[in-house]
């Protein structure tokens, strides 16, 4: 049995395991925070700094991101203080300042009540990628292949396959596309061919055709990968799952 | 979207909405698209359910599969209650009350949908009210018994139009649900199927998104009622996308797009064969419906084109 411990979130009373953080034991109880690169399904981060929440303890308080910041015994947290909204605001206005034309950053911070400043990046015009890093994790953590990093060094990072190349390790799974919070990797299927790309880079495949019905089912790299680590037999693939007696 | 099955699966949320523990048919496809729909929602629903298989087999009293509010109605007015309570937030919000943001959603089987219900829903598609009406469509009375409606398709073989000596099953066409929500004029109107997870989850969630009265059309494939295998479930619900009997499409303010179009259809015989229900027609009733479903996959193709 988990240990339990109680935690006061927004002058609720709350049961929380031990371990779990203060986002997870908030949306547990409907209490909503904004965060862009947090997935309950990978390790958290911490880096979009919009889960900042208000955390009073010791006779001082203190904002800490809710993703990383587990529950204790007797904390209190606020979630919608002057702090945390002004913290908020902040950041929303980088994230616009950074992506002027995204529609969920815009979205976002519409619902927020953020206007964008009135400062305008020189080269980040089409900018959708806000750098959380989901891709990244994801194809580590889910995909097992890493074939999506971030390169250079601060100031001009920037999300992408290594060096700015297609990458060899990509399978052209698709799961960057799935997991990206603004849309900025994107994924197009047809005509026997699948792109996976985004502003800074780009890579097709093959798609299988059925050996049966003729209809292209998913990528070559793919199969190959999930063949190779479940141990097919060769050929398993050459008929797509609704044409396999 | 459909080929992203394979790793995306373990990114989607794993908060159940609605619960294991109910009392469905093994290998039912509407109790998959009803935890899909529940997936894709979240947390801040309000649900109104008519009466047919879902509301019977997850809501036995003492028990409950449903993790949200969740209200159950007659056969026919789901579509009502859900109106009544998007008003009633609405007036409370005038009236100064801080509530948080929560979707109105109205479930209902193809029976509450097509016949029963009918009415209401086109009712409250005018009024132009803010919610999600999702039809789960299994093409008959179930849950009585296999009941013809007005979804079941040409030639099935129901209890009270059953295949034999004299008759051979049902004897009009599928009413097109869909087509008839489009003609409303609401703002979005999506078809999909348990088959295609992904698909389903992102237009529920779209749907959901949009402001206005807005359709989702489910088939859920019913194992019982069409004499098929428990495991042919997920199978059948992908031929009869593929075959052009069941086509996945949004259509958005009257724009019809296709989700999925495969550049060579199935033939009708490989969605037919499988089922019990269709286990008496003849080649040339096959052909029948072989023609009619490639006249009507033109017909949504060009709409598609046109835009």
């Amino acid at each position: 049995m988990d240990k339990k411990v109680t935690v006061n979130i927004d002058g609720r009373e709350l049961k929380a395991k031990e371990g779990q953080t203060i986002l997870e034991v908030a949306r547990e109880n409907g209490i909503p925070i904004p965060t862009l690169c947090y997935h309950e399904s990978i390790t958290p981060y911490g880096v979009c700094r919009l889960c900042k929440v208000e955390v009073f303890k010791g006779g001082r308080s203190r904002l800490v991101p809710s993703c990383l910041s587990p529950v204790e015994e007797g904390l209190k947290v606020v979630t919608d203080s002057p702090q945390v909204k002004d913290n908020r605001r902040m950041v929303m206005e980088s994230f616009l300042a950074r992506c002027p034309k995204n529609e969920v950053i815009r979205k976002l911070a519409a619902e927020m009540g953020v206007k964008p400043l009135p400062v305008k990046s020189k080269h980040l015009e089409d900018e959708d990628c806000i750098l959380c890093g989901l891709c990244a994790r994801a194809c580590e953590q889910i995909v097992g292949r890493s074939a999506i990093s971030p390169v250079n060094p601060r100031m001009k990072q920037e999300q992408a396959t290594l060096s700015l190349k297609p990458s060899a390790a990509c399978i052209g799974c698709g799961t960057c596309a799935y997991i990206c919070p603004t849309g900025a990797i994107k994924m197009k299927d047809g005509d026997g061919t699948r792109v996976v790309y985004a502003r800074n880079w780009k890579k097709e495949f093959k798609l299988k055709k059925c050996q049966v019905c003729g209809n292209y089912w998913a990528p070559e790299a793919q199969l190959e990968y999930i063949r190779k680590k479940v141990n097919l037999p060769r050929g398993f693939f050459d008929v797509c799952p609704n044409c396999r007696k | 979207m459909e080929a992203l099955g394979v790793y995306a699966p373990r990114l989607v949320s794993q908060r159940q909405g609605f619960a294991s523990g109910h009392r469905a048919c093994a290998g039912c496809g509407e109790a998959l698209a009803v935890s899909l729909v529940m997936k894709a929602l979240g947390r801040n629903v309000i649900i109104s359910m008519s009466t047919g298989c879902m509301e019977v087999v997850s809501t036995l009293f003492p028990h409950t599969a449903w993790t949200v509010p969740w209200i159950h109605t007659l056969f026919e007015n789901s579509a009502i209650v859900a109106s009544g309570i998007e008003a009633g937030l609405k007036a409370l919000r005038r009236k100064g009350a801080s509530l948080p943001q929560a979707k109105v959603v109205a479930m209902g089987g193809d029976g509450a949908t097509f016949d029963i219900g009918f009415g209401a829903i086109s009712g409250a598609f005018e009024r132009g009210h803010d919610f999600l009406y999702v039809c789960l469509d299994n093409e008959a009375y179930m849950n009585t018994g296999i009941q013809r409606s007005s979804a079941t398709p040409f030639g099935a073989s129901t209890t009270t139009q059953p295949a034999g000596k004299v008759g051979m099953g049902q004897l009009t066409w599928k009413k097109n649900m869909p087509a008839i929500a489009v003609a409303h004029g609401i703002p979005y109107v999506a078809t999909a199927s348990p088959s295609y997870p992904f698909d389903l989850i992102a237009k529920v969630k779209k749907a959901a998104e949009i402001e206005g009265p807005t359709y989702v059309h489910i088939l859920s494939v019913c194992p019982t009622g069409w004499r098929i295998p428990t495991d042919m479930t997920i199978r059948i619900g992908r031929l009869a996308v593929e075959s052009g009997i069941f086509p996945l499409y949004e259509v958005e303010k009257g724009k019809y797009t296709l989700s999925y179009d495969p550049p060579k259809l199935r033939p009708v015989e490989d969605y037919l064969k499988p089922q019990g229900r269709f286990r008496h027609l003849t080649p040339e009733l096959i052909d029948k419906i072989q023609q009619r479903v490639t006249a009507e996959y033109a017909a949504l193709r060009e709409k598609a084109a046109s835009g």
